[in-house]
């Protein structure tokens, strides 16, 4: 009869090698993501906790505010299973173009670059993985991950004044503060929410989780505030509810509140974004913009004012 | 992942990977001591797993390509897919049976047991349905609300309002105030909860703060005064707070 093993005592007296080179690798991809990141002054996501609310339309007209404002942008649509921002900004059928230093992002209206899942896909056709998905996705969310990882790594953005992320829907243990805390020295996270009471509801449970990441979150953007008529340009609510209330019991600022605007909203549809920064409702972008620059600032700004 | 020769008490050594089959992987390993070999052969589930970590078993012989673990797991890419596990399950375990699929499938006529389970639990916590705190005590008060002051208070959204309701009402209970306006829901708002006084050159000077960050600064100021043991905002404090921000410039 075998004489028992006793493992413990066997491993006590082994040194552990990783010759498969498992760990090696993973660290070597946290590596490639610190390098990539770091000639980007500022990183910030766009998150919200509940979907439809308007976050990449946010997103992009932020990146295109920030552009307006001088500075070099880049766009990184992370909604894997619902990218449209290459859609929005008329880059739609472009793709990235892959070199021996990485793949470069196609550039949009203003100069921004931009990187989507979009660009792996042909028209109309949904993401789909490989694999076995007849017993378990469970795999699935990990492999999302490390695509994720792969945009934050693989694409050459070169210097950057600001990297805006666009996160995809979704608040307490789902993906969007676990992606953000991907990126390295991230500065911070903008939160969009409609007044609607369900959306905010959703939306400050992923405030609240995003600070137990350790993820500042700066500010908030109210979308669909209010709708103004593409006709007369009168504007009515669209929602009843009070985010002014919600920031102040979140001790965050209102960064600023954005209409429903359908003329805008139809050039963005249409892959030909409207430009104009004398535009009303792109005058509003650009006003959140600028707050951002504050609070990105905000030291810079006490030291001077106070 | 290593495994133990228990005849040599020592590592075995990670020798090779080979694909015996689609969705499938071999991979083998050697004793150092005896020369035993061993091959530890995966499922389509578990060499997704491995996939899905974007590593490749043994360490890399040439540099990774952009993107290549997104090209290369797109189902566009390659015919294999939903399905293969099945398939896999079909062939090895089950002998040419259908395989078990992930959804268990209902008994026709056959009623799931009714109610939520957590339902008796949710009742007990005085919470509704919705998840949210029954409205009832909410609204009880000790102090006469104004019509206007009452009618800001319910615009609140329903998660916010008892939070601020409970803050307003301590403020007043603090003043001495038996009745809550307009006037005193703001007041509330300027309320520090540090019990730090301000005089009136220290907010004068807060006011150069654009407005949106203002609350920001506000308790970063009381947050040193606290630190340094001053029970009220003075200019000096002011100072001393911009001497530590341009520091930082």
């Amino acid at each position: 009869m075998a004489v028992e093993k006793d493992l413990k005592a066997i491993l006590r007296n082994l040194k552990y090698s990783d010759d498969a080179k498992v760990l090696e690798q993973i660290s070597e991809h946290t590596r490639q993501v610190h390098v990539r990141m770091a000639g980007i002054k500022h990183k910030l996501v766009v998150m919200s906790g509940k979907g439809g609310v308007g976050k990449s339309m946010t997103t992009v007209n932020l990146a295109l505010a920030f552009a307006r404002q001088g500075a070099k942008v880049g766009l990184l649509d992370v909604d894997l299973n619902g990218p449209c921002v290459p859609r929005m900004l008329g880059l739609h059928g472009q793709s990235l173009t892959m070199g021996p230093e990485g793949a470069f992002p196609p550039i949009g209206p203003l100069g921004v670059k931009v990187a989507s899942m979009d660009f792996f896909l042909d028209d109309a056709s949904p993401v789909r993985w490989k694999g076995p998905m007849d017993v378990s996705p469970a795999w699935l969310g990990l492999m999302e991950m490390n695509v994720i990882r792969e945009f934050l790594a693989d694409v050459v953005w070169g210097e950057l004044d600001y990297l805006l992320v666009d996160l995809p829907p979704g608040a307490a243990a789902d993906k969007p503060p676990v992606i953000a805390g991907f990126i390295p020295d991230l500065a911070g996270a903008i939160v969009v929410t409609t007044p609607s009471e369900v959306a905010s509801d959703v939306v400050q449970k992923s405030v609240t989780y995003a600070r137990d990441m350790g993820i500042k979150v700066m500010g908030m953007v109210e979308n669909m505030s209010e709708y103004r008529c593409p006709s007369c340009g009168e504007v009515n609510e669209l929602f009843e509810g009070n985010i002014e209330a919600m920031c102040e019991m979140l001790d965050l600022p209102l960064l600023g509140r954005i209409p429903f605007d359908r003329k805008l909203a139809r050039t963005f549809d249409k892959g030909q974004p409207l430009l104009d920064e004398t535009y009303p409702t792109i005058q509003r972008y650009q006003d959140i913009a600028g707050r951002i620059r504050t609070l990105l600032d905000y030291k810079k700004v006490l030291a001077d004012k106070l | 992942m290593k495994f133990v020769c228990l005849n040599c008490e020592t590592y075995m050594n990670f020798e090779k990977v080979e694909k015996p089959g689609e969705g499938t992987l071999g991979v083998f390993f050697g004793c150092p001591s005896c020369n035993a070999k061993f091959s530890m052969v995966t499922n389509p589930g578990e060499t997704q797993m491995v996939s899905a970590l974007g590593v490749k078993l043994g360490g890399r012989t040439v540099e990774a390509e952009p993107f290549e673990m997104t090209k290369g797991t797109l189902k566009d890419e390659a015919t294999t897919g939903s399905g293969q596990m099945a398939a896999y399950l079909n062939e090895k375990i089950q002998g040419g049976q259908p395989a078990v699929t992930a959804a268990t499938t209902a008994v026709p006529g056959e009623k799931s047991s009714s109610g939520c389970p957590f339902s008796a639990m949710v009742a007990e916590m005085g919470l509704t349905s919705g998840g949210k705190p029954g409205t009832a005590g909410v609204e009880t008060s000790e102090f006469t609300w104004s019509a206007d002051a009452k009618e800001k208070l319910d615009r609140l959204p329903s998660f916010v309002k008892p939070m601020v309701q409970s803050s307003v009402e301590a403020f007043a209970r603090k003043q001495g105030y038996r009745t809550i306006t307009l006037q005193v829901m703001d007041d509330s708002k300027n309320d520090s909860s540090n019990g730090i006084a301000w005089t009136p050159e220290a907010e004068k000077r807060l006011e150069n703060i654009p407005d949106f960050i203002r609350p920001m600064a506000r308790k970063e100021i009381e947050r040193v005064a606290k630190e340094r043991g001053m029970a009220t905002i003075t200019a000096q404090v002011m100072d001393d707070v911009k001497d530590k921000f341009m520091k930082f410039m």
